[in-house]
Formats: C-alpha cells, sequence, structure tokens
C-alpha cells in the first residue's frame, strides 16, 4: 500500500518533496500547512515530543490517528549536537528555512501555512537574576506576526509552555493575537494530560482553598505545576478574577507558614495521598508514608519553596515546590458543598513515550481544524505573569508583590479538555 | 512451609475429622465495637514482596479517599515462612510491637492459645524461595497454608474471612479444594491480583449486560507468574458481559516463534488474535518501545514488534481461549514490546472497540496495592467477599491450563473443569475515586 510516508520517501528520492509539500497542488489542497518555529529539535526535546506526533501519529482514544495536516516547514533557532531537523526534513519531506519569514512563507512571498506551532523550550539561552531562562518566544512570536501584518493574512499560532518570562512582552503577545484576530493557544500539557483519579471540579464551585504540590527546576517546573493548579481554580464561580498578589517564601519559613495556617496541611495530605513517587523510606523499603504528618518532609525538602496566590476575588491558592519529597504533580482543593476534599495527580506517563504530550497534540490539531482554541490564551497569560511576579518576589526577598499588571479575568471553558477517553 | 499437613491429608481428612458444623464466617468483631484483628501467614516479608507491599499498608496506612487511611483493624499476629538475608520481618516487628511473630499458623490464628483468635487471615505466599517444577511453576505452598488454616477454623469450630493473594495454588485440584473448602466451611473467601481494582486509563469498565465477540489483553512477564495478571485483567472485564461467566471451553498456548505466526495471521479465525484488538492494547500502552531510534513513541509494524521482543530474553507468550458461550480470549505477554498492562474488546454490534489500560503505578509505592487492600478491608469489615472468588479460581485454573498447554507442546487443549459459573458484582470494584 503507498501510505504517505512510503510516498514522500519516494519523493525524497527523486529530489522533489520539499517542493511539493509546500505547493498547493493535487490532494494536498484539503490537508492544512504548518509551519513549525522551535529553538531545538532533537531527541526528547518539546519540538520532537510534539513535531513527531504530526509526523507519525499519535495514540488518541484506543487508535492510533494521523493528523489531517502535514509539517511543511521548519525553523531550528539552534542546531546543538543530535539535532534531527535535517533528518527529519529529508524523511517527510519538509524544509528546514533559515528565517522564520521563509519558514512561513515556505520560500514564497506570501504566508503559505495554515498554522504556526512556536515550541521555544530547551536549547541553549542564557538565564537572568531570577532564574528564568531567557527563551525567545516573544521575539520569535514577534517575527510571525510580522509575516501576518505584512501579508494580510493571519493564522492559528500555539505556543509551547509560558509565553514570554517578561509579563509585559507576554500580554503584547496576546494582545497581538486579539489585534489581528487569530486563534492562539498556549501552555503546558499538564492541563491536558490523564488525571488520577479522573476528576474536574464543577463549574462554578465556591472553592475555600487550593494547593498544588510540584517538583522539578525553576523556571520549568514550577510553570507546569502552577498552569496545572491554575487550569482547576479557573473553574470556580465567576471564573478567573485575575492576582491581587503573589508571595514566594523558601526554607523554614515555608514549615512555619505551614503551621500558622497559610497553607492546609490537610490539603497536603490530601495531595500526598495522590502521589504514586514518594521518596525518603519509601525509596529504602517500599513502605508508605504519611508525609503530610511523620515529621519528615523538612527533613527530605532541602529547598521548600511556597508560591502564595491571592486572587482578586479572595480565593488563596498556594503552590509548594517539594524537590525530595515526592517526584509527582498533585493537586487537593476543598470545595464548598462537597464532603470531601477534592484531589488529583496529574499523571506523567514516562519517558520515552510521555504519553501527555499526546494529550496536548490532540488540542493543538483542534485548534488547527476548527479555527478555536479549546481553552482560553489568558489562562497562560496569567500563569506566566505569576511565575514571573513570583520570582521577582523571590530575589527581592521573598517580600509579597502587589500585581496590578495581573488584573486579568477570564472565563473558563465549559468543556473538560483533559485526556480522560 | 509447614511439614505437618502434607496435600494427601487435605480438605477430605480434615472434613471427615469433625462434622461440618460451622455456618458462615462469625464476625464477632464487626458486630462489637473491638477492632477487628488480622492474622496474615506469609512466605516472605522483604523490600518488594508482595507480602511486604500488603502487610505494610495495614501498619502504615495508605493514601486513599483523599486522605492517608489507617485500616479500622489491627494486623496483630503473623507467619512468616521464610527469612531471607534481606527481610523486614525484624524490624518491622520492632517498629510495631502489636504485631507478633509466630513460628506456625495454627499459633498466629489462635496468638498462641488454643483457639482461633482473630477475625480476618490473609495469606500472602508471593516471593520466596520455593521449588520450580518442570513445567515452569513455582510451587508456592498457598494451598499448604490455606490447609493450615482450615485446620484451626475446624478445631475452633469457627470461621473467619480469608483473603488470597494471587492465584489459589499452582495445582488445580488442590485450587479447586481450597474453593470448596471455603464453600463447605462457610467462611468468605477472596483472592487475586490487584491489577482488577487497579486505576484505569481512560477510567471505564465493561458495561454491564453486554454482548463480547472477542477480547484481547495485552502485558509482560512470564508464565506462572504474569500470565495469572493478564487473565484476571480480562476476567474482571468478560464476567461483566451478558448472562455473567459461563467458563472456559478450551485453551491453547503459544510460546516462542509461533507466537509470531499467530500474530501476523492478524484474525483468531485463522489462529491469532485481531489485530484492530491489538493495535488498540498498543495503543493505550504508556511504555511501548520505540521501534526506530530518535523517535519516542511510534507506531510498530509487525516486523518492528518481532526484532523488539526478540532483542529481549523473554519469550513471548500468547494464551488463546474460549469460553462456554463462545466468548474468544486472548492474553499476550510481550516482554520488550511493552510494560504495562492493557485490554482491548469487540462488543457485538459495537463499530468502537472498548479499550483501557490497567495502570500500574511505579514499583517503588507499588500503589496499585492501596486499592486491593481496601477491598481485603471491606471484606473484614463486612464480612462479604468484595469480588467473586470463582473469578479467581478461574484464572487459577487458566493459568495452570496454559502453563499445561505449552508443557504439551503447545497443544490445544479441552477444559471440561473450567465450566465454572458466577455472577459479577453490580457495582465496579476497581479504583476511580
Amino acid at each position: 500500500m503507498l501510505n504517505r510516508r512510503t510516498f514522500l520517501e519516494m519523493m525524497v528520492v527523486t529530489g522533489i518533496a520539499a517542493q511539493l509539500a509546500c505547493s498547493d497542488k493535487n490532494d494536498s489542497k484539503k490537508r492544512k500547512k504548518i509551519a513549525i518555529i522551535a529553538s531545538i529539535w532533537r531527541y526528547q526535546s518539546h519540538a520532537q515530543h510534539i513535531g513527531d506526533r504530526f509526523l507519525v501519529g499519535y495514540p488518541s482514544q484506543g487508535k492510533w490517528h494521523l493528523p489531517n495536516m502535514d509539517v511543511v516547514s521548519l525553523y531550528v533557532d539552534q542546531k546543538p549536537e543530535g539535532d534531527q531537523s535535517e533528518a527529519r526534513s529529508k524523511e517527510f519531506g519538509f524544509q528546514v528555512y533559515p528565517t522564520v519569514q521563509e519558514a512561513l512563507r515556505c520560500g514564497t512571498n506570501q504566508i503559505a501555512v495554515d498554522a504556526v506551532l512556536l515550541i521555544i523550550e530547551h536549547g541553549d539561552y542564557p538565564r537572568n537574576n531570577k532564574g528564568q531562562v531567557l527563551y525567545p518566544r516573544y521575539e520569535l512570536f514577534q517575527k510571525v506576526v510580522e509575516v501576518f501584518e505584512q501579508d494580510g493574512r493571519s493564522v492559528p499560532v500555539f505556543n509551547d509552555k509560558h509565553l514570554s518570562y517578561e509579563t509585559s512582552k507576554a500580554k503584547k503577545m496576546v494582545k497581538a493575537s486579539k489585534q489581528l484576530q487569530f486563534p492562539m493557544l498556549a501552555g503546558s500539557s499538564l492541563p491536558v494530560t490523564w488525571r488520577i483519579p479522573s476528576i474536574e471540579l464543577p463549574l462554578d464551585s465556591v472553592i475555600d482553598e487550593a494547593l498544588m504540590v510540584g517538583v522539578g527546576s525553576s523556571d520549568a517546573s514550577d510553570y507546569h505545576a502552577l498552569e496545572a493548579l491554575q487550569c482547576m481554580v479557573e473553574r470556580r464561580k465567576g471564573g478567573e478574577s485575575g492576582i491581587k498578589s503573589v508571595q514566594l517564601i523558601q526554607g523554614d519559613a515555608v514549615w512555619r507558614a505551614g503551621k500558622e495556617g497559610r497553607w492546609s496541611k490537610k490539603l497536603l495530605e490530601a495531595a500526598l495521598s495522590r502521589s504514586n513517587k514518594l521518596l525518603g523510606d519509601t525509596l529504602i523499603d517500599a513502605r508508605p508514608q504519611d508525609l503530610a504528618n511523620n515529621g519528615q518532609l523538612p527533613i527530605l525538602v532541602k529547598e521548600p519553596a511556597a508560591y502564595f496566590i491571592e486572587h482578586i476575588d479572595g480565593l488563596k491558592s498556594t503552590l509548594l515546590m517539594l524537590n525530595g519529597a515526592v517526584q509527582d504533580y498533585t493537586f487537593a482543593a476543598r470545595v464548598q458543598g462537597m464532603a470531601e476534599t477534592q484531589s488529583t495527580l496529574f499523571q506523567l506517563p514516562p519517558r520515552p513515550n510521555v504519553a501527555y504530550s499526546a494529550c496536548l497534540v490532540e488540542k493543538i490539531e483542534e485548534m488547527i481544524e476548527t479555527g478555536k482554541a479549546p481553552y482560553p490564551v489568558e489562562r497562560t497569560l496569567i500563569v506566566s505573569g505569576i511565575l514571573d511576579h513570583c520570582l521577582e518576589s523571590k530575589i527581592r526577598k521573598n517580600k509579597k508583590l502587589e500585581t496590578p499588571e495581573l488584573k486579568i479575568s477570564y472565563q473558563p471553558p465549559k468543556e473538560s479538555h483533559f485526556c480522560r477517553m | 512451609m509447614p511439614k505437618d499437613l502434607s496435600p494427601e491429608i487435605g480438605r477430605k481428612t480434615l472434613l471427615a475429622s469433625a462434622p461440618l458444623t460451622l455456618t458462615g464466617g462469625n464476625f464477632q468483631a464487626s458486630q462489637s465495637r473491638r477492632r477487628p484483628r488480622i492474622a496474615a501467614v506469609v512466605s516472605e516479608y522483604r523490600r518488594y514482596s508482595h507480602a511486604q507491599h500488603i502487610l505494610d499498608r495495614f501498619l502504615w496506612g495508605y493514601g486513599w479517599g483523599n486522605q492517608h487511611h489507617h485500616p479500622a483493624m489491627d494486623l496483630v499476629s503473623v507467619y512468616v515462612d521464610q527469612t531471607p538475608k534481606n527481610t523486614l520481618i525484624h524490624d518491622r516487628l520492632r517498629r510495631f510491637p502489636s504485631m507478633k511473630k509466630y513460628s506456625t499458623i495454627a499459633e498466629a490464628l489462635t496468638l498462641g492459645g488454643n483457639k482461633l483468635a482473630v477475625d480476618g487471615v490473609i495469606l500472602i505466599a508471593e516471593h520466596g524461595n520455593y521449588p520450580r517444577n518442570k513445567k515452569g511453576q513455582t510451587l508456592y505452598p498457598r494451598y499448604e497454608f490455606f490447609m493450615e488454616i482450615a485446620k484451626v477454623f475446624q478445631e475452633s469450630k469457627r470461621t473467619v474471612p480469608v483473603f488470597n493473594d494471587k492465584h489459589l495454588s499452582w495445582k488445580w485440584e488442590w485450587a479447586k479444594e481450597m474453593y470448596d473448602t471455603s464453600k463447605e466451611m462457610g467462611f468468605p473467601f477472596m483472592a487475586g491480583s490487584s491489577v482488577v481494582v487497579a486505576n484505569r486509563l481512560p477510567s471505564i469498565d465493561m458495561p454491564m449486560g453486554v454482548e463480547i465477540e472477542e477480547v484481547l489483553g495485552l502485558a509482560v512477564g512470564g508464565i506462572d507468574g504474569y500470565d495469572i495478571h493478564a487473565l484476571e485483567a480480562v476476567q474482571c472485564m468478560v464476567e461483566r458481559r451478558r448472562g455473567g461467566e459461563t467458563g472456559v471451553a478450551n485453551i491453547h498456548a503459544l510460546r516462542g516463534p509461533s507466537v509470531f505466526e499467530a500474530m501476523k495471521s492478524g484474525s483468531w479465525d485463522k489462529g491469532g488474535w485481531s489485530n484492530e484488538l491489538f493495535q488498540a492494547c498498543l495503543c493505550r500502552s504508556h511504555t511501548l518501545a520505540p521501534s526506530r531510534e530518535g523517535f519516542n513513541h511510534i507506531l510498530p509494524k509487525f516486523d518492528d514488534i518481532i526484532k523488539l521482543i526478540n532483542d529481549n530474553d523473554n519469550e513471548p507468550v500468547a494464551y488463546r481461549y474460549e469460553f462456554l458461550d463462545g466468548l474468544k480470549a486472548t492474553i499476550l505477554l510481550m516482554e520488550g514490546l511493552v510494560g504495562d498492562f492493557t485490554f482491548a474488546a469487540r462488543l457485538k454490534g459495537e463499530k468502537q472497540v472498548l479499550s483501557t489500560q490497567f495502570f500500574l503505578p511505579p514499583r517503588e509505592d507499588c500503589n496499585f496495592f492501596n486499592p486491593q487492600n481496601n477491598a481485603v478491608e471491606q471484606m473484614f469489615l463486612t464480612g462479604k467477599p468484595t469480588y467473586p472468588v470463582e473469578r479467581t479460581l478461574l484464572t487459577t485454573g487458566l493459568t495452570a491450563a496454559g502453563v499445561e498447554s505449552i508443557w504439551q507442546g503447545q497443544k490445544k487443549m479441552d477444559t471440561p473443569h473450567l465450566k465454572i459459573n458466577y455472577q459479577p458484582t453490580t457495582e465496579s470494584t476497581f479504583r476511580r475515586s
């Protein structure tokens, strides 16, 4: 049978694959064309996880799904050792262009794609004094927008993970999408990955308090945790009201804050009851542990951090980064009218499959197909801002910071969008 | 291993020695305010042994119901058959003085007295240094332990609920005797693998009363150890079909290259299994081995699958079996291809294949024991098995029959002894909250 791959393999042999891929000829007309703008493309980078799923397909609802769209062009900002961009372009018949403009125009003088994926995660970029990696998301996004403006046509854009590290730049990105009226989807895969148990907070819940447990580095992993937290609390009554203040505290102050009731031990117990990766004594002899109450946390967690988020409507949500105690992401909330605490694990299936990225690609595809972002980019904007300000608090001696910049309100999607089918 | 109860003096001797005057499990504990007292009879207690996972959860509690749950009962006694160098039993006895170790099963159940003194018994004979027979079965002394327990019941004229971890016995006749003994003495008996109660991705159950044409379970491991897990996973789904369980008519086990031939045939009728169901299982796996270097998640073709499996040391295994009502089932153990347990079913009149993953959390925590512990606790509290032991009687028989089929040169065998009828629980019993 002549499938797309063998067809393209033949085309590569005859040297006309790239040319055909970008052209508007034949039956390729119905299939949407995608440009990928990536920082790097090597094994286990985000661009590889996401990009490959458009090339070789991915599992969806118990079937192997082949997207009805083609990657036709790629721009990679860096080509480190292990770069796969050239190999992929040869095998799958798309071209790697030296500039964003050319990638979007496929070498012509007009935009020639139907969607743009901006995947600027991983690669060698400097860090600032707040610990933020200065990924050029805003800068590359601007180049995309320039093409839209110059060519008088905009197409849907997906931005992997947070927007810019800098709130003002992140806001400009969202503003541009509104002005030029193109669908924009962004964020982490945590909001869309499998949850164990498979729960969602009911829309219009009155949430008394919410707590997230996260692990990993800043500003890569705390971002994921904050967005997981946000996708849960945004469903509360009135939707997201915006952020009044944030504060990041570290060290023993985190435990003291717990004793003072600034974060709930009961919610921590609920969150940790969902963890499947406890560390400490569990690693020694596999025993279960009540880490919230057995006194081990201060011993296990050498550098604890609490991210306090005060929402304008009064909700207080907290992220505890507990490296050394657990290795997964869990959430708990107390909801009015619900007798039991609500809690879940954001399940991140292991390497190499990292099946969570299939959940994300499903949503990207949905936006490209329908022209509508399944969930609001404001979620990612507000979380980008929360993280930026928390890290500001960190370098300002853990001071509480008012956040008038983050008076960003939005409504959550009515539908749930996490993997559950 | 207890020496005073050879298999020959099994149930018949035991039951003949005293008239059967016992009625159902006696739940004094649950009827009074006293916390139930539990005895454990285990093969060995070391890191990652089933006894460690299950008993540690009684001692320390575990994550359940949005909190760290402490069972409303006390593990008061333990019999440990083997104490290897790395045993944890001494550590646990030191940490939990309320648990006492006894040198015989009878003492553990009577707390050193002369009458049954506990309200529930946990039997865990998985792991430990036991001989293996020529067919590849490890001769875990589940039957022997069980008969010791039953003897105490008999002598005390009182019975309590018993949980048996994993399959009943490696030997069908003994497994059947365990089951019959529980029925004749009238005590609640529950058994099986933790896979059946694990979280599922997606969180679905087989709809009750549907007609199923063919099912497939894809798993890892080898015969007599992991086949039972896969068989239980399949069974807890198919028992919910129209009419309930009817039993199994025949089984045909394959190992090695013949598995590949069957796979390539692409359908049950051609001697294999539905490729559509196989693909669905691959798509539910989160640990699918990449068949191409540089790709992290790619759907393998038959030749890729053969290479992936041949690149590891374990031979693939397939058990193809037909139920008496016509349902066709296959379990596959394919090390090198996947690292998890998945299931797919074709329902009559449904276009869409029903499929899911039985989610087993990482080994370090082994939290799939949480729902199993909870199901066992429920039985101790209510006096009713949380799910029917007939399920495990059937899967025990299938495990032994599968091993036998391979031993006899991968011969298809009729299984008249597996005409086992039972009805599933109406409620789903897997973890979903």
